[in-house]
């Protein structure tokens, strides 16, 4: 049974007398008052025993913890000097949910989790190390896509805090296509993972709009001291959900697409569907035409191509010229 | 004259007339230390494999108006001459940025030379605008 947080800050405080050397034996009075004047609450002599028996009781719902009436003193104490539920910390349950939880992100998240994160966790679990012996857990029971480290991933800590914090950052960036390196300040929103490769997405100053940078393309990135440029809603909603990927077509909205599809990719499609607005209607065969309401990108139609003669672009009728003209 | 204190400013450099220019002045960015300027360099078709690059020691800064020179310090991304950085293609690129001496935090213009009568291999810049209100200040404390 969980601790409720309310009664977990009235055990704190009790712990915190019972482990006052200079103030030792705290009466039902005293803890009474301390709790008021930190809580802002006085808590009722039932509430604060039921306190105490609580935090005598086992694991996971109490600390087992070695608190006696003495009566000499008239006051509460650790029977235990060295005892602080403090030093209770992490039952033998909660290190192994995280664990799991460690186990389970960096085996989505391969090299992606931050060092920071496991050094963190690496310092939580350091106490545990005599009880958890490291080849318990080298077993990998999970294996996700981990690409190798990849350029620009340094970037990462920073540009997460620049989208945390809404700070305008300088970047210097290359296009790969263009060929050209520009100096823009953006104003990021969010970072995103799309395909094992990572984007910074925000208000790009140079473009007076919405843009997606990579950052593998991202060099020298500077935090400025600059009015952070909001978005406003509805379009960062759309930007953001309205895209099947991450680099949206110039000038074209958000329209109806529709696919033939063949009874194979069928399967496919219908077991992953790549956008929330997919419909699909299933014929006698097997096959379908799926469509979709979205803001094509360049990521559909290498997605579309990449089925080869699985999937026919039936609408909009620009997508299909491109398509027939990319394959020539 | 405007003057600002002494804090990490940057300067990001508008598409001047010839945006082709290759390589391109991207940042300046002034700090009591250093002067930093970046550039990114894209290669070019006319050399085999792309060609190399690197930058003369003596590469100076020069404020208009004053005599004095801004010492080339440091080079990340571009090494010193005699030193080349080869190319592997013609659809390379290279980002780089040269250290110089500090300048005085004030609105001026720059010239960065790096041969005095140059060639059309040398990098040279002229007439680089540092209006103070057009900079930004960098953030040097980040809390991740």
């Amino acid at each position: 049974m969980s601790i409720k947080n309310t009664a977990y800050r009235r055990y704190k405080i009790i712990d915190s007398m019972l482990t006052n050397k200079m103030r030792r034996y705290p009466t039902m009075e005293e803890i009474q008052d301390a709790c008021f004047d930190q809580l802002d609450k006085l808590p009722s002599t039932e509430t604060i025993q039921k306190d105490i028996r609580s935090m005598k009781e086992y694991p996971p719902s109490g600390f087992e913890a070695p608190i006696k009436f003495n009566r000499t003193k008239r006051g509460y104490e650790y029977t235990d000097p060295n005892f602080s539920i403090n030093n209770t910390g992490l039952n033998d349950q909660d290190i192994n949910s995280i664990k799991e939880a460690i186990d389970l992100l960096q085996s989505i998240s391969g090299s992606r989790v931050s060092s920071k994160f496991s050094h963190a966790m690496e310092k939580v679990l350091s106490s545990y190390r005599e009880k958890f012996p490291k080849t318990d857990y080298k077993r990998q029971i999970i294996q996700a896509d981990t690409p190798p480290t990849s350029r620009g991933f340094e970037h990462f800590d920073l540009l997460f805090s620049a989208c945390r914090d809404q700070i305008p950052t300088s970047i210097v960036y290359y296009s790969y296509r263009n060929r050209k390196f520009k100096a823009i300040t953006i104003h990021p929103i969010l970072l995103k993972e799309f395909d094992n490769k990572w984007y910074v997405v925000g208000y790009s100053e140079r473009h007076k709009g919405m843009r997606t940078f990579g950052l593998d393309r991202i060099y020298e990135p500077h935090l400025l001291y600059k009015d952070f440029i909001d978005v406003n809603k509805e379009e960062k909603d759309s930007y953001m959900n309205d895209v099947y990927g991450v680099y949206p077509l110039n000038n074209k909205g958000r329209q109806k697409v529709v696919i033939l599809v063949k009874p194979l990719a069928t399967n496919y499609l219908q077991a992953y569907p790549i956008h929330e607005s997919q419909h699909a209607k299933k014929h006698e065969n097997g096959s379908s035409t799926i469509s979709f309401d979205l803001i094509p990108s360049m990521e559909l139609i290498r997605l579309f191509m990449s089925y080869g003669s699985e999937i026919r672009v039936k609408e909009p009728s620009w997508m299909i010229h491109y398509i027939e003209k990319s394959i020539k | 004259m405007m003057k600002s204190t002494n804090k990490t400013i940057l300067f990001e450099i508008p598409d001047r007339e010839d945006p082709n220019r290759n390589p391109k002045l991207l940042r300046v960015v002034m700090s009591n230390e250093f002067t930093r300027i970046d550039f990114g360099y894209s290669t070019l078709r006319i050399y085999d494999r792309g060609g190399w690059i690197r930058i003369a020691p003596h590469t100076f800064i020069e404020v208009e108006g004053t005599e004095k020179k801004y010492k080339l310090t440091q080079a990340e991304g571009i090494p010193i001459a005699p030193v080349q950085h080869y190319f592997e293609s013609t659809k390379d690129w290279q980002f780089f940025s040269l250290f110089f001496e500090p300048i005085p935090q004030e609105n001026c213009v720059i010239h960065i030379i790096e041969e005095v009568n140059p060639d059309s291999n040398d990098f040279n810049y002229y007439g680089v605008d540092l209006v103070m209100n057009q900079g930004n200040r960098i953030r040097e404390e980040v809390i991740f």
